[in-house]
């Protein structure tokens, strides 16, 4: 190969992201070095910045560069409230769309026993602190609908009875915009299984 | 038409499936007369997969795949049914079985009994059946298509027919032997009248029951050779804490 070796080393580093094969690599590494410098620098200060002050909140596990999150550290928001989700990614699509004013657990995974991950895994010890410590109205479950998804909304709705704590899981089917004709058996099944009454509308 | 090494819409489960690159996803899947297989499907994690919603686990399907090496191609995939999934153990019960087939089925050994047994298992979990006979019965099957059948008609060393009131310890990958020894402590010690009522798939009673659950876990373990069931550890936690 005609590259130096730290080039090298850089191309195999940058393909640890997800959708860069090597010639996107090589095409991000060459720009870095050859156009934008000041880019490059930035870049790598702020990557170590972020791995040296990014943690996680030790209530609900999102990203945190404080013991708690903006979320948990927040007074404006309703503590009594707790959305349990899989990814922070999710936590940033509910923050930016649903006006949610609870709090958040995140699970960072979701049950998958073939893969070996179990409730440890998933940080239920800590969700179980947080169930018992009392002042939990409502756990909603948005774990993904996902045959391991369902299970792991499964185990917690057992998790929240054993507390005395109401679980709801969050509903799902039809898409907004969805014609009937375009969704898949299982979510059409689902749909019509969990459907509700429009009594209310009347 | 079929070409060389193409199979055409076979009955078939999804056992496991994991990424695979960016999109794909490796299936590890058990079908009906091509037994268990893995299968690599192209795109399936994309966000316009035409599969999305489709390659779910437990659901009964059609798969055709070509190539026959280490690792076909999935070509198509239909639902041949749809099977409402159960919340709590039974689900986990499912992923049990699972885990039951990919450690002891081998790729490419057909097993058509025991995928209709599967189905069975299955639907009857499903369908809220309680969950300890349907294992039990599996797991019977299982053993003995994956060739570690019990024997639970006779002792191996009178070579005698069993007695209801006689013990028996039970010997694994051999089968029975009378022993006057009683049964408290020893977790391979049974009455002829367990195995008989076992062999006769009587799990109904309870004593029947928890003799086969005793027997069958010890001869899963001892074929296991000391690899742990991860789905055993999430059901025991989901039970211990109180979830079950
Ligand atoms: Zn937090």
């Amino acid at each position: 190969m005609l590259l130096p070796p730290r080039l090298q080393q850089l191309l195999a580093a940058l393909r640890c992201l997800p959708g860069i094969g090597p010639k996107s690599a090589q095409r991000m590494a060459l720009h870095l070095l050859e156009r934008d410098r000041d880019g490059a620098e930035r870049l790598s200060a702020a990557l170590l910045a972020a791995l040296e002050g990014v943690g996680s909140c030790r209530r609900c596990r999102m990203f945190a560069e404080s013991e708690l999150c903006t979320v948990c550290a927040s007074g404006a928001r309703d503590h009594g409230m707790v959305c349990v989700v899989e990814t922070p990614a999710d936590v940033v699509a509910i923050e930016e769309s649903a006006g949610w004013r609870g709090a958040y657990f995140v699970l960072l995974g979701r049950l998958s026993p073939l893969d070996g991950v179990g409730p440890e895994e998933i940080g239920i010890p800590l969700l179980e602190e947080r169930l018992a410590g009392g002042g939990l109205r409502e756990l909603v479950i948005a774990t993904s609908v996902t045959v391991e998804g369902e299970a792991t909304a499964a185990f917690l709705a057992a998790l929240a009875r054993r507390h005395s704590v109401p679980a709801t899981r969050i509903a799902h089917g039809v898409p907004m915009g969805g014609e009937l004709e375009f969704v898949d058996a299982g979510t059409l099944s689902h749909a019509l299984s969990a459907r509700v009454s429009m009594a209310g509308d009347r | 038409m079929t070409r060389a090494g193409s199979i055409a819409l076979e009955p078939a489960y999804l056992l496991h499936a994991r990424p695979w690159r960016e999109t794909s996803q490796l299936c590890e899947v058990l079908s009906q007369r091509h037994g268990r297989l893995g299968l690599l499907a192209k795109g399936a994690r994309g966000a316009r997969s035409r599969w999305r919603g489709l390659l779910r686990p437990f659901q009964p399907l059609r798969l055709s795949w070509t190539g026959r090496g280490s690792l076909p191609v999935l070509t198509a995939a239909e639902p041949s049914a749809y099977l409402q999934l159960p919340a709590g153990e039974p689900l986990f019960a499912m992923f049990y079985l699972n885990e039951l087939l990919m450690n002891f089925l081998s790729r490419g050994d057909p097993h058509p009994d025991l995928f209709a047994h599967y189905g069975g298992a299955l639907a009857s979990l499903a369908g809220g059946q309680p969950v300890e006979p349907a294992l039990r019965s599996f797991e019977l099957v299982l053993l003995e298509e994956a060739g570690y059948g019990l024997n639970l008609r006779h002792d191996v060393v009178s070579e005698r027919p069993l007695e209801p009131g006689l013990s028996y310890r039970y010997l694994p990958e051999r089968g029975p032997v009378a022993t006057d020894r009683d049964a408290a402590g020893d977790k391979l010690v049974f009455s002829g009248a367990e195995l008989l009522g076992i062999a006769a798939g009587d799990l109904g009673s309870g004593e029947n029951l928890r003799a086969a659950r005793r027997l069958l876990r010890s001869l899963l373990d001892h074929h296991l050779g000391g690899r742990p069931l991860k789905t055993r550890a999430v059901l025991s936690a989901m039970r211990g804490s109180g979830a079950a």
